[in-house]
């Protein structure tokens, strides 16, 4: 299925590669606010290097573990489509899972050589750990970001089932989550009375967390416990959707059966 | 025997008859437009609600920025965020005017809708850039202004009326110049097919608004002046509220302005050369 999606989306080439334009235009712009901030002397609780690296490293990450299902899965349930998928030896879900995996599959060809210019424009100021072992913890986290990303959004639109238009919660969903989980500001950078929340948050774990792993200063101990708490969301919110989704299963009614 | 090439006095009588015309043809549709949006109230309120958290949300980096310093570049925390009240604004009206027509393109170009368009008796072009309205998003445009007014009165500024007709002015060639970049790139789907993604790639470069042109290094700033005019949209009209702007950048605005026009309009009348109907 996976292989279907990926020579079906191909067909958009073009497309993917302006997509992903968009993708790194806001962390482009962040980057250079922030540094201006700092060479004009602003006292940021984080130097240059970190403010360069996260940036640099965001745009790839939010791609990583993005998820734009909620709404047409969402849609699926509503308009009854859901139907014929419950006859088939597959869930619909399995359908969204090829979906999102194809497209990034795709993205990173568009993605990964833009970013690469920008990460030698800013060559000198980056924030490279050298043991490979960040590196690998860097893409287990981006995993289980993408997992925890997922299933929030199916959590979202498995509300459909009850309700008829779930379109203003998506778009809450992404706004609010932008900002949580540093795909706007650095979290390092939030306000120290935010701090307990913010560290703990899902959100944190969908994007920033991962990219912490490779630019930040995180110790060993802060890496096992964040990977603990990354893993601790991904298995509560994981047997959460299950139930939910299959509650909704059951609840559900087909438009036109 | 009548034929279909048979004489037939013309429906305007000069050019400014003929622009008149175009405005009480927008009037209608704006009209049309109000009309329609009682019938989606709850669209009404989902756009306000969403419109205002983006604001709220869209002000945090501003905010945290000031946390850690006074000013940038002779800018302090008030001006930055009158400025945000202007880039609501702004955006606000793109949303409002520009963006349901331009977002429409490439339907308009792959089933070939531009065929009944064409057949009107009206500057396509116009048809096409202006047709649809989204009244709800004017009130972002409102929250804009009160943005615009906390900022204004927190750091002090008292525009004189010289001053407040040089924002206006600015941020009109603003808004003229965005949406001929926006539109020059929605036309190449004459060549490309779809351009769907070039709308996303715009609004997300029209997010370097949110900030003063001068937190920028000097490349890009000439970029945000010149190639990408967002700098007369927000940085301009806010200095010029500030009362330090002479009437130099509000002429270069509008002769700008007047470029872009002039250079739109030849994409379009290129684009239309090489358009052959999606049906036929």
């Amino acid at each position: 299925m996976t292989a279907a999606e990926i020579a079906q989306q191909s067909v958009y080439r073009g497309a993917w590669i302006i997509f992903m334009l968009a993708n790194i235009c806001v962390p482009i712009i962040s980057l250079l606010i922030w540094r201006t901030a700092l060479a004009n002397g602003a006292q940021l609780p984080v130097d240059e290097r970190y403010i360069t690296t996260y940036f640099v490293l965001l745009g790839f990450v939010t791609m990583a573990t993005s998820s734009w299902m909620a709404a047409f899965l969402a849609n699926d349930i509503r308009l009854g489509k859901l139907s014929s998928w419950m006859v088939r030896p597959a869930s619909l879900l399995v359908k969204f899972v090829a979906n999102n995996l194809s497209e990034k599959f795709l993205k990173v060809f568009a993605l990964v050589p833009m970013i690469g210019i920008v990460w030698w424009i800013f060559r000198d100021s980056m924030n490279l750990p050298a043991d490979a072992g960040r590196w690998a913890l860097f893409a287990i986290s981006i995993v289980l970001g993408a997992v925890l990303v997922f299933t929030i959004d199916i959590l979202i639109a498995a509300l459909a089932f009850w309700m008829d238009d779930v379109g203003a919660l998506v778009q809450a969903r992404v706004i609010i989550a932008s900002v949580l989980s540093g795909a706007v500001v650095p979290l390092a950078l939030m306000p120290s009375w935010s701090r307990g929340f913010v560290d703990h948050q899902p959100f944190r774990y969908t994007v920033s967390f991962p990219v912490e792993i490779v630019a930040g200063q995180l110790t060993g101990r802060d890496l096992l416990a964040g990977l603990g708490i990354q893993l601790g969301y991904v298995v509560v919110l994981g047997a959460l959707a299950r139930l939910v989704w299959a509650a909704g299963i059951r609840a559900y009614s087909a438009v036109g059966a | 025997m009548n034929t279909h090439a048979e004489e037939r006095t013309s429906l305007d009588r000069n050019r400014l008859h003929m622009h008149w015309r175009h405005v009480r043809l927008w009037r209608r549709f704006f009209a049309q437009a109000v009309v329609r949006e009682t019938q989606y109230r709850a669209h009404f309120l989902t756009t306000l609600l969403v419109g205002l958290v983006q604001l709220g949300l869209g002000i945090v980096p501003t905010l945290l920025l000031f946390g850690f310093t006074a000013e940038v570049h002779g800018w302090s925390r008030a001006e930055v965020i009158a400025l945000v009240g202007v880039y609501q604004i702004v955006t606000g009206l793109i949303a409002t005017f520009v963006a349901p027509n331009l977002n429409r393109m490439t339907t308009y170009l792959t089933e070939g809708e531009l065929d009944s368009v064409l057949l009107r008796p009206v500057s396509s072009q116009f048809y096409l850039t202006l047709r649809w309205i989204n009244v709800a998003e004017l009130t972002n445009v409102a929250s804009g202004l009160v943005v615009l007014v906390i900022g204004l009165v927190q750091s002090d500024l008292r525009p004189g009326f010289g001053q407040v007709v040089q924002g206006v002015v600015l941020v009109g060639c603003g808004l003229v110049l965005l949406t001929a970049v926006w539109s020059a790139m929605s036309f190449l789907a004459f060549w490309l097919q779809s351009v769907n993604p070039i709308g996303v790639v715009f609004l997300s470069m029209v997010e370097a608004g949110r900030y003063p042109l001068a937190f920028f290094p000097g490349v890009v700033r000439t970029f945000l002046t010149f190639a990408f005019p967002v700098a007369f949209a927000t940085t301009f009209p806010v200095r010029a509220l500030a009362g330090d702007l002479s009437w130099g950048p509000v002429a270069l605005g509008l002769g700008l302005a007047v470029v872009a026009m002039t250079l739109v309009r030849l994409v379009w009348r290129r684009g239309l050369l090489t358009y052959s109907s999606a049906s036929s």
